[in-house]
């Protein structure tokens, strides 16, 4: 059945144009062509029925083809990222393109940065999925991105920090494709940040990671995008033999979000430990989609979302964990958990499991539900006035997922970040709380 | 002790042999092959039926022709031509007995070679009169101790006895074959038929509602427990004749009933298609217990032949108070596509589903169940075991939501997968939504295998590794088990034990 194109359909078949992003250039003119096919995913398929881009896109917003004057709203929206002084280097991207004034690149050996736009042809491997409509969009327009290479047995834990901002000057979408790779026995940190100001636009940012033998890699990203932006995100991890991934997300921004992460295991004995956690407020929507492939014996899988929604917000959490025919001695375990703060709050979940090897440990659980008010009467029968009370509870609920980041000082920007939440939406003090 | 019975049952039978496989010979009266207004009109005729309902069924048939045959289910079978297969086959000579005595020796023949001679088989066949215990009731007591059994027996479409009619008459029970009901209580019919499940609510039930053939229809007034249990079996038996029953259970404000569902089918080797709708509607206080155990052929060990079972199951919790409770047994059918849901419509209402599927050989499962609060206080509860081996495929898939109003709704949900073997797969898809706060919905699922510990154990006292799987099986299953009525928890041990022979070792 043919459906009608939407406008912001055509404007984005309108704009296709081949040519920049070095590396990208071969992928191009394909992936144009299947999402001139596909179009913006709706909620007619199964893994977006609630999330519709046919519907959240109601005006065209045509990729920048060429680089935007440079904006003195950058530096200030750089200013605001909470993780300056953890990062050791820092890559900027604004609207879509790299600002290299605002950026300072790794002065260690052992790690190699580069923009895509500067990588010929095959020099770096992209690894398209052909039946995700938001990745061929994303190949399709990518302006730029970040290329980032740790070499074999590199230590770089302290961390690199992505910021991508969005100064919401152009009704446009900001594309950019990201590659990490971590060489066997290396390890590093990246953070990954979004900033952006008022001004409706589009952000479709995908992190391209591949891990190799016993490599690490601990990746924290902040979602702190403006109030009118649609934030998609593609997240594709491979793992190698024993290799260790971290990864933690908290959204916080944007007026429409989908975060989508595929992690597939490669090698055997390797870990992932993927959480994430919802601060939302307002008419915000958050759509996490994941998916967590097994396909190889022995590797152990952990995910935790902790999803806080006030006002009229809504979050989903799609989860799946899929265990291949051989992938025996799996160990996975995936867990969801809504604390609904008002009657109009909303929370999905779809925590799904596929499982094909019997000598497995599988499980999943997801609740949703308000504040448990034992809880409050109990702080409140201690002399802590109710806002207080509750603030502390949400703060308690929304940490246990930042405690999966090792790192002290990021976890406790987070901690940070979650206070100054309670205290702009909710009108809620978790601060004195406990001083 | 059970285990034992268990051990022996599955001795006896093997894969290939299915227990229930002979095929009874009745004659038949079919109505041509194929689906057409024609073919309506031809069964609503045999079945004289009022113009109000034919105009119903042309109206499902028109909205049947316009939809599309639903993909979405984890299942995976060559398609159905719809235009092979009889719509309608009643046993000859069997216009409306009224007594035992004029039934088809065959077909108590029939009910003999079943081999589940529960209470409702002794009553049928005169070995007890009703009223005396059984000795089935020994073990047991309660509810479910009565020793009276209604049954209303569906032999390939058509109603052929109706048991206790008089006793149930007595208590203002109206407990008969859809047929009847349409033509006797047109009232009740019109005003609760399609409520529940719609003509055009999906593929299936639009099929079904153009061309069911019978059924079993109930009405318990208000105030009134049913004094019995009420059973139907029904038995899949002409060769390409598909199965389309239509059942109707009406709770009044106040009242109680029980019914059964059991079923079993011969063996044959083309693929039989069985759609049926299941409309339950409870009022203020009512309350309605659902029982199935489902055991058509499920295929031979290559996945030839065996039953498509698609099923619409949904329950109405209209009244405040009402209650509705569905458990399931599902150990055959190749393809089973069943979602015995609850609309809990009525404030304080209360929906619960227990379900045991068990896949072998190349069997599909995919089933679960909907939990819609839409009043005020509604409360669910969820426990879905699943158990796969062989080559089989297993998939729970179930919606929890709670409406905006259905302030202070509560679920619980607990979905457990249990593998045997490396070439199965069991798979779970629950949707949460979750539209107030003040809902509290709790989600739990786990997929583990027969840990070696357990084995080990079992089988250092002695037992066997089929004997250690059944009871371990048996154990894993219990709690399901347990919301069984008496009558079928003997027999659902042993089918238990039949599902999964061959599936270790």
């Amino acid at each position: 059945m043919a459906i009608e194109k939407t406008t912001a359909e055509t404007a984005y078949l309108e704009a296709f144009g081949a040519g920049r992003a070095g590396a990208l250039a071969p992928h191009r003119r394909t992936a144009f062509e299947r999402f001139a096919e596909s179009g913006l995913p709706h909620r007619r398929l199964e893994d977006w029925k609630w999330t519709d881009l046919r519907r959240v896109l109601a005006k065209p917003y045509p990729p920048l083809v060429e680089r935007p004057a440079p904006s003195a709203e950058v530096a200030g929206l750089v200013a605001r990222s909470p993780f300056g002084e953890i990062a050791r280097a820092r890559l900027v991207f604004a609207d879509g393109w790299y600002v290299e004034d605002a950026s300072s690149m790794p002065v260690s050996s052992g790690v190699d940065v580069t923009a895509m736009t500067a990588v010929q042809g095959a020099a770096v491997e992209v690894s398209p999925r052909e039946d995700d409509p938001l990745d061929q969009l994303n190949i399709a327009y990518a302006s730029d991105g970040a290329v980032i290479r740790v070499q074999e047995g590199a230590n770089t834990d302290i961390p690199i920090e992505l910021i991508f901002v969005t100064t919401g000057a152009h009704e446009a979408t900001h594309t950019l494709r990201n590659v990490i790779e971590v060489a066997d026995g290396a390890s590093a940190t990246i953070i990954e940040t979004h900033i952006g100001a008022e001004g409706a636009c589009v952000a479709n940012t995908v992190m391209e990671i591949r891990l190799g033998r016993d490599a690490r890699l601990d990746r924290i990203k902040l979602q702190h995008d403006g109030p009118s932006t649609v934030h998609l995100s593609n997240l594709l991890v491979t793992l190698g033999e024993q290799a260790v991934l971290n990864d933690f997300t908290l959204t916080a921004g944007g007026e429409v979000t989908r975060n989508q992460g595929f992690i597939t295991f490669a090698g055997e004995h390797a870990r992932a430990n993927v959480s994430g956690a919802y601060l939302l407020d307002g008419k915000q929507h958050a759509d996490t989609r994941l998916v967590v492939d097994h396909a190889v014996p022995n590797c152990v899988s952990r995910e935790l979302f902790k999803c806080v929604m006030d006002d009229e917000a809504r979050g989903i959490f799609q989860g799946k964990v899929i265990v291949r025919q051989d992938a025996q001695k799996t160990d996975g375990k995936q867990s969801s958990h809504a604390l609904l703060l008002t009657e109009n709050a909303e929370f999905d979940a779809k925590p799904e499991l596929e499982i094909y090897a019997d000598d497995v440990v599988c499980g999943h659980g997801a609740t949703s539900g308000e504040l448990d008010e034992n809880l409050v009467f109990y702080l409140r029968s201690r002399g802590i006035p109710e806002a207080r009370a509750k603030a502390m509870l949400i703060a308690a609920f929304a940490a246990e997922a930042f405690d999966s980041i090792e790192n002290e000082a990021i976890r406790n920007v987070f901690n940070a970040l979650a206070h100054d939440w309670l205290d702009e939406s909710t009108g809620h003090s978790a601060h004195g709380a406990s001083e | 002790m059970a285990d034992v019975e268990t051990i022996e049952r599955v001795r006896e039978i093997d894969v290939d042999k299915y227990k229930y496989g002979f095929e009874t010979e009745i004659e038949s009266d079919f109505a041509p092959k194929g689906l057409s207004e024609e073919v309506i009109r031809f069964i609503s005729g045999k079945k004289e039926e009022p113009e109000w309902m034919l105009t119903m069924r042309l109206d499902a048939y028109r909205r049947w022709l316009d939809m599309e045959e639903p993909t979405w289910a984890k299942v995976d079978y060559p398609k159905i031509d719809f235009n092979d297969i009889y719509y309608y086959a009643a046993p000859k000579g069997q216009d409306g007995p009224k007594s035992l005595d004029e039934v088809d020796p065959e077909l108590l023949k029939t009910y003999e070679k079943l081999g589940i001679p529960l209470k409702e088989q002794e009553i049928l066949a005169g070995v007890r009169k009703q009223g005396e215990p059984s000795t089935l009731d020994e073990e047991g007591g309660g509810e479910y101790a009565s020793g009276k059994v209604a049954v209303d027996a569906v032999f390939d479409s058509v109603s052929v006895v109706t048991t206790f009619k008089e006793e149930l008459a007595k208590a203002g029970v109206i407990f008969c074959s859809i047929s009847e009901a349409i033509r006797e209580h047109p009232e009740l019919v019109q005003k609760y038929l399609f409520s529940v499940v719609p003509q055009g609510d999906n593929y299936y039930a639009a099929l079904n509602s153009a061309v069911f053939s019978d059924g079993s229809f109930v009405y318990v007034p208000e105030g009134v427990r049913c004094p019995m249990e009420l059973s139907t079996y029904f038995r899949i038996n002409a060769e390409n004749t598909g199965q389309f029953e239509r059942t109707l259970i009406i709770a009044d404000k106040g009242s109680y009933v029980s019914y059964l569902e059991g079923c079993t089918a011969p063996m044959r080797d083309e693929n039989q298609l069985h759609a049926a709708v299941v409309e339950l509607i409870a009022l203020d206080d009512a309350e309605i217990k659902y029982s199935t155990v489902q055991n058509w052929y499920p295929g031979d060990a290559d996945g030839k032949g065996g039953i498509y079972n698609f099923v619409t199951k949904r329950a109405d919790c209209r009244g405040a108070n009402s209650k509705v409770s569905w458990t399931q047994v599902e150990t055959g059918s190749a393809i089973t596509w069943k979602y015995p849901s609850c609309i809990l419509r009525g404030d304080n209402s209360r929906g619960e589903f227990y379900s045991i599927a068990i896949s072998n050989g190349r069997q599909q499962v995919d089933s679960g169940t909907k939990m819609i609060h839409l009043g005020q206080n509604t409360s669910s509860r969820i426990i879905s075991k699943g158990i796969a081996a062989g080559y089989s495929d297993n998939t729970y898939r179930g919606l929890v939501s709670a409406h905006r109003k259905a302030t202070h709704a509560r679920n619980f949900t607990q979905c457990d997968s249990l593998l045997i073997g490396d070439k199965c797969g069991a798979h779970t898809v629950p949707y949460i939504e979750a539209k107030t706060s003040t809902a509290h919905f709790e989600h739990e699922a786990t997929t583990s295998k027969i840990s070696d510990d357990q084995m080990f154990y079992c089988q250092a006292r002695g037992l066997n590794e089929e004997e250690a799987v059944a009871l371990i099986v048996n154990g894993f299953v219990r709690d399901v088990i347990q919301q069984l009525p008496m009558e079928f928890m003997a027999e659902t041990q042993r089918l238990i034990g039949i599902s999964l022979e061959g599936s270790v070792g």
